[in-house]
């Protein structure tokens, strides 16, 4: 076999596959594909100033009026704030601050007066603000059932392991059980618009239609819905109501559709904030529907808060907030001064290097990689 | 008799035809208790039965570090009070990765039992009770007695009794035990022969009832030693009389055979040893980085914990609504469980994943090398093979280059050019083979072509009988090699297992001295038509140590020669003295070696009857004695016999260098790489190979062992060196600064180096220096105490290159192995790496794929890196603001699939696909590939680079919605949509830029 291909070999480097032995086996030659030969079609897009110079224009030029529409839309919202915490003495608020336990029987009622310098009109959102509440602490957070809010009837009787200790008490399930529905938020809100000609009037506040509509129709839901005529209280037979509340869950509020698990104070305080500063919706001040006036004329306001809910035993703060909206959601120039703030370095980075490469950029025009 | 075998370590005892008697002993075993002494003739390749699938899978999977790491979080996460992330989000990934690497396993175990039973089934003849049925190879015992048809294999280790050839010699093909394709043949004792070979054979067979006596298993596949004790006689038997399991009977039609061996117990069972993990350095520096990320997990964790001790120690003061944060009222205990709740949060940072990609990316990787045209060699039909798949990039990044010489920058095909005889050269190396005037041999019925030499003269010697040392040379020519001839057209086709004897045999067949076929017992050659008989009375075979083999022949007219060829050195020392051709003859030598020829010597010695009968006594009795002490008794009996040798010249052989091969070194030279020679031929060869293939410079200064070892010795080698080379070239070659030199050394001068130990790293500091390094004349085992040398004193990566046997240490001593596919069989390609069928595809497997690869899984690792500490780092940020609770800032399923699916898609397709460069280019500017010899792009400067980047992503992913969502009626859940919708889209628009970062 050596001898005879001797001559084939030596003569021309390539002799045929199908030599002494060849015959039937398949070729193990690899395919000729661009997948295999990785040939496939790339874009590579090279650095050079003629496309990174312009990239840079690009984003400053579309970051900056971006930045200053959200600016100037966050600006055009009107909010005005009023902190009634009272740890001042001249607060008025500051007796209830200072003798105060969660179950006081007696109510303790402070009076603030403010004064709006602009007239604020269509739907106005008032707000109640808290800071220093650690809303996103972790076993915080987990301290709820989710399958008691949604009406399920034996976590009702039985909440969650994760609701300990706000589970049971006195050998009852507490309904709605955990560190969340425990601490909810109690104060109540008035307000009152004191019309130059000395009448007193209070502003009407709607309390439907502040949380989530997936909220209110989905997640939560009080036990045994789907039936007729259902009696919350007897529903809630047997469950006692959480430790810092001075209601049980059925008498939140008096109308049935917004009692509950699914009164919607309840609901908003459900959905934990990201920060522990934040604010939730309280109430919505409607337009009038005439449409003539503003929701809220400039004038003097007061409010009037029933001062329940303790927050100085860890420095914490209570704000009421009056705020319009628009198509961005509440004042925040933040975002606004965000997007300038990118566009304007990246402009300003174009035309240092814009400069560089003009003054010096002709060294080596010609790539020296060709590919 | 069993005594006197136990007495000379000959205790494996086999009778023939009797089942009874072995079966009893047959190897068992229950749970853990193993007893009986012959394993079954059941090849048991898998691992796993269906009972100990699972624990066995989990037991060697667990022992990944990783993966225990990756158990942890999940048990840790099982712990109600610290899981900060479900228990699900981590164990799906770490059960979807143990599950695939199970169900690897298993395919793997499935085919290895299909193959298995496959070949445990296969068919062959049992003698049983004076008849031949057949039986699967898993009924066979120790002592039965087979036929082995014609191209069958052979189901066990037997010992051969006779076969249907004359002499009961038989041929058997060992391509699937050393992967050399030419025929051996074995030969059975000529008492079994004779008393074995009668028709019917089953009778005679079926009575036969020797016992043999022999070693204990083991896996020395070309040794065996042992007695076969029959009708009262003691005969001994060696590796000749044994077919080995696995190999193929050829050109026999029948072979009977006592099995000796069977299963595990069988040589190529025992000698299949454990592939040894290579580990790049990139998986290192991974390795390191993924220590690192854990230990700063770890940190921060606690650094998390004690902020949130100080956290809860000031809620405490509180009464009212969130003193229930505080866990049994006790900071400390707070601060204690969410260090766990951090680990765990932190955890991604390290995703299991990582490791799946990056073997998922090496397979790739190692499937384009297979696939690509450029290093597919049609004549042969091979396509490059990565054999081992996790070393991809690593070929990126090859700083030594140690290569063989032989078959790997030569073809190892062998053209006899010239020769030397009674101190008369003939032919003429200066023209090339092709044109090399054919010489009229039309007078020899034999030739077949393939002699380039022209030496009418010679031939004109010969046929007229003149000179009668230039006859005995083509006689020991034609007799002293092991080639087998094969009788195909009425013309011997030889079978050779070294391409030089295959040359040199053929040389003789064009000038008339023919050789047809071989015996055990003789040689048969036709001289010039005169068809001559030569008893062989003893073969001294070549080993790497002896460098010679001799043969002992009885002439037909009653002579004793003994022919001798070997390496020059080796010869030159046993020759008679006063030699007329010595002088003669040595200038020759130099001659062919500066032609780049191989060059044998070829001797003869009249042996007289007397000592002959002397030495083969002792040789007789060597036989019986153990192994170690046999060898070296063997040696020196050998080295008695072949002394006063008479020298009959010189033979040349030309190797030609491979196709591409100085392109390909003076490319691979550009890109940085040191190659070094090592090759077991001599200086001057070796050198002038170095200087065509320009692995040299006509320019380039020797710096040989004398000189060296003045630098070596003196204080500051270093500098004398330096100093020694500028003055030197000063007074040479004025105004030239650079100057090259390259180092020579041999074998011998090598191992002074095992006594001194401090020179390797000056010695290495001055190679550094020099264009390359040859080394010549050195053994295997110290090609591979070469390779330990550079990567003991360097941080390069190196590859070793070579073709046969006696480079498979050094494949395997190396970083990276490669393996040419060449003539010298497969021994070098099943022990390497990578294996390639020409030596130039190199420059396309380093310059190309490996620079790729490096390029590719740097980027990978650095992406993966701030991909993932990016996503994990925001929890830190986060912490602060949630009161150090370790919650979450993403939906957990979010966690589980951000690595896994939202961002895992761009980056594999860039780590599959990336090219900075068309393959083109990086074969045109090979400077590209120092990159990777570097490390310039997985240095720990870039790596912390992308750390940075990723703490500085997390900030923004963090701060920036943090600043939009603060003191918002945004809940929380919008917060940690928009955050991981930040982390996502940034992932995977980074992926694009990464590409351009150089």
């Amino acid at each position: 076999m050596m001898a005879s291909s001797y001559n084939a070999k030596d003569e021309d480097g390539h002799i045929t596959v199908t030599g002494p032995g060849g015959g039937t086996l398949r070729s193990k030659k690899p395919e000729n594909t661009a997948f295999k030969q990785q040939r496939l079609p790339a874009w590579q897009p090279i650095l050079t100033a003629g496309t990174v110079l312009p990239a840079f224009f690009i984003i400053g030029l579309i970051f900056i009026p971006i930045g200053i529409g959200l600016y100037v839309t966050s600006n055009n919202i009107k909010e005005f704030e009023v902190d009634y915490t009272g740890v001042d003495m001249s607060s008025p608020c500051f007796n209830c601050s200072q003798n105060f336990s969660w179950n006081s029987t007696t109510p303790c009622t402070c009076t603030i007066p403010f004064f709006l310098e602009q007239p604020y009109e269509s739907n106005v959102f008032m707000y109640y603000g808290l800071s220093n509440f650690y809303q996103n602490h972790r076993r915080y957070v987990k301290s709820r059932d989710d399958s008691q809010l949604n009406g399920d009837m034996t976590s009702l009787k039985e909440p969650s392991k994760e609701c300990e200790p706000y589970a049971y008490h006195d050998n009852k399930p507490i309904a709605p059980c955990g560190a969340i529905a425990n601490s909810m938020f109690n104060d109540t809100l008035e307000l009152f618009y004191n019309d130059p000609n000395g009448t007193k009037v209070q502003i009407p506040l709607t309390n439907i239609g502040i949380a989530w509509w997936t909220d209110k129709h989905v997640k939560f839901k009080n036990p045994g819905a789907g039936e007729a005529n259902q009696n919350l209280t007897a529903v809630f037979q047997g469950t006692t109501k959480p430790l810092n509340w001075r209601r049980p869950v059925y008498e939140l509020d008096a109308a049935a559709n917004n009692n509950g698990f699914i009164n919607e104070d309840f609901i908003v305080w459900m959905r934990t904030a990201a920060l522990p500063t934040f604010r939730k919706l309280y109430r919505i001040i409607k337009s009038p529907s005439n449409g003539m006036m503003p929701t809220m004329p400039r004038g003097n306001y007061t409010l009037e808060v029933v001062y329940n809910y303790p927050v100085r035993s860890f420095e914490g703060r209570k704000r009421m907030i009056l705020s319009t909206i628009s198509w961005m959601g509440g004042k925040n120039p933040f975002l606004g001064i965000a997007y300038i703030t990118v566009g304007s370095v990246c402009f300003f980075l174009g035309v240092v290097l814009l400069i560089i490469h003009h003054k010096c950029g002709n060294r080596n025009n010609s790539a020296d990689i060709s590919n | 008799m069993a005594q006197e075998g136990v007495e000379s370590g000959l205790t494996w005892e086999v009778r023939a035809n009797s089942r009874h008697y072995h079966k009893p002993k047959q190897k068992n075993s229950f749970m853990c208790f193993r007893w009986g002494r012959y394993a079954d003739n059941l090849v048991r390749s898998y691992k796993y039965s269906p009972l100990t699938f699972l624990p066995l899978t989990l037991f060697e999977q667990f022992q990944r570090v990783a993966n225990l790491y990756f158990l942890l979080m999940v048990v840790l996460q099982c712990v109600p009070v610290i899981s900060s992330i479900p228990w699900y989000i981590s164990i799906i990934p770490l059960f979807t990765v143990l599950s695939i690497r199970a169900l690897k396993d298993l395919v793997n175990d499935m085919a290895r039992r299909r193959s298995d039973s496959w070949i445990n089934s296969r068919p062959c003849d049992v003698l049983i009770s004076q008849s031949f049925n057949t039986a699967q190879w898993k009924d066979l015992f120790v002592g039965d007695v087979l036929r082995i048809r014609k191209d069958q294999v052979i189901p066990a280790d037997l010992l051969l009794l006779c076969s249907s050839e004359p002499h009961s010699l038989c041929y058997v093909e060992t391509a699937d035990i050393d992967g050399e394709t030419n025929l051996k043949y074995r030969q059975a004792l000529s008492a079994t022969h004779n008393e074995l070979t009668s028709h019917p054979s089953e009778e005679a067979l079926a009575a036969f009832d020797g016992v043999v006596l022999c070693e204990e298993p083991n896996n020395r596949l070309h040794t065996f030693r042992g007695q076969l004790h029959w009708r009262g006689e003691c005969l001994l038997l060696d590796n000749e009389h044994i077919l080995l399991r696995g190999t193929v009977l050829r050109n026999t039609e029948f072979a009977y055979g006592l099995t000796i061996y069977t299963g595990a117990d069988t040589k190529i069972l025992r000698s299949c040893g454990k592939v040894r993990m290579k580990i790049t350095r990139m998986e290192k520096v991974f390795n390191k980085v993924v220590i690192g990320i854990v230990v700063s997990v770890l940190m921060t964790a606690l650094l998390l914990a004690i902020g949130s001790g100080v956290f809860s120690a000031w809620l405490m003061n509180d009464l009212g609504v969130m003193s229930v944060l505080v866990v049994d009222s006790n900071p400390v205990y707070t601060g204690f469980l969410v260090y766990w709740s951090y680990i765990i949060l932190l955890s991604p940072a390290m995703p299991i994943i990582l490791y799946i990609t990056f073997e998922v990316i090496h397979t790739v990787h190692s499937q384009f090398i297979g696939s690509d045209l450029e290093m597919y060699w049609q004549p042969a039909d091979k396509p490059a093979q990565a054999r081992n798949t996790s070393l991809s990039e690593e070929l990126g990044q090859v700083g030594y280059l140690l290569s063989d010489k032989t078959g790997t920058l030569t073809q190892n095909h062998l053209l006899f050019r010239q020769c030397c005889i009674a101190g008369e050269i003939y032919g003429d190396a200066s023209v090339r083979a092709e044109d090399t005037e054919p010489m009229d041999l039309s007078w020899n019925p034999f030739s077949r072509g393939g002699l380039y030499m022209s030496a009418p003269s010679l031939v004109k010697k010969l046929r007229g009988q003149e000179c009668p040392l230039s006859r005995q040379f083509l006689t020991a020519m034609s007799l002293c090699h092991t080639v087998m001839a094969e009788w195909k057209n009425e013309a011997p086709v030889y079978q050779a297992a070294s391409p030089d004897e295959e040359a040199l045999v053929c040389a003789a067949r064009e000038l008339g001295w023919v050789f047809l076929s071989r015996t055990r017992d003789f040689i048969v050659v036709s001289e010039l038509g005169v068809t001559r008989q030569y008893q062989l009375l003893a073969l001294l075979d070549f080993t790497s140590q002896r460098r010679r083999m001799s043969v002992l022949v009885r002439e037909p007219e009653g002579g004793l020669k003994l022919y001798c060829k070997g390496a020059d050195i080796v010869i030159l020392e046993r020759l008679q003295k006063d030699f007329p051709y010595l002088e003669r003859s040595e200038t020759a030598l130099e001659l062919f070696s500066q032609a780049c020829l191989r060059t044998l010597c070829v001797a003869v010695r009249s042996v007289p009857e007397a000592s002959w009968e002397q030495w083969s006594k002792i040789l007789a009795q060597s036989a019986a004695m153990a192994t170690c002490e046999r060898d070296a008794l063997l040696e020196k009996l050998y080295d008695q016999m072949e002394r006063e040798l008479q020298l009959l010249g010189v033979t040349a052989i030309e190797d030609r260098l491979q196709e591409g091969v100085p392109e390909t070194i003076a490319l691979l030279q550009q890109a940085g790489l040191k190659i070094w020679v090592l090759t077991g031929d001599k200086k001057e060869t070796a050198v002038n190979i170095g200087y065509s293939c320009k692995l040299l410079d006509s320019d380039t200064r020797l710096l040989e062992w004398q000189e060296l070892r003045q630098i070596l010795q003196s204080p500051d080698p270093v500098v004398s060196f330096f100093k020694g080379r500028q003055t030197e070239l000063w007074a040479v070659d004025k105004g030239r600064t650079e100057g090259k030199t390259a180092i020579v050394l041999t074998g011998p001068e090598l191992a002074e180096f095992d006594q001194r130990p401090d020179w390797g790293t000056t010695f290495m500091s001055l190679a550094a220096g020099c264009q390359s390094v040859l080394c010549c004349r050195v053994t295997p085992g110290q090609k591979a105490e070469i390779v330990t040398l550079v990567r003991k004193h360097t941080n390069s990566v190196t590859m070793s290159i070579g073709d046969g046997a006696n480079d498979v240490n050094m494949i395997k001593t190396a970083h990276v192995g490669v393996g040419i596919a060449g003539v010298e069989g497969g021994q070098a390609v099943q022990n390497a790496d990578f294996a390639l069928s020409q030596f130039r595809f190199l420059q396309r497997l380093l310059l190309v794929h490996g620079r790729w690869s490096y390029r590719r899984i740097s980027i990978f690792l650095r992406y993966f890196l701030f991909k993932t500490c990016g996503f994990a780092l925001v929890h830190i940020w986060f912490g602060f603001l949630n009161g150090f609770s370790a919650q979450t800032l993403y939906e957990n399923w979010f966690i589980a699939l951000y690595t896994v699916f939202y961002t895992s898609t761009p980056i594999m397709l860039l780590a599959f696909f990336e090219q900075d460069v068309s393959s083109e280019s990086s074969l045109r500017w090979p400077e590209l590939y120092k990159i990777g010899q570097r490390q310039e792009l997985s240095s720990p400067l870039l790596l912390s680079l992308s750390l940075l980047h990723a703490v500085y992503a997390s900030l923004i992913f963090f701060f920036i919605p943090c600043g939009v969502f603060y003191n918002t009626a945004f809940d929380y859940q919008t917060m940690a949509v928009t955050v991981s919708m930040a982390a996502t889209f940034t992932a995977i628009i980074e992926d694009h830029p990464q590409q351009q970062t150089f």
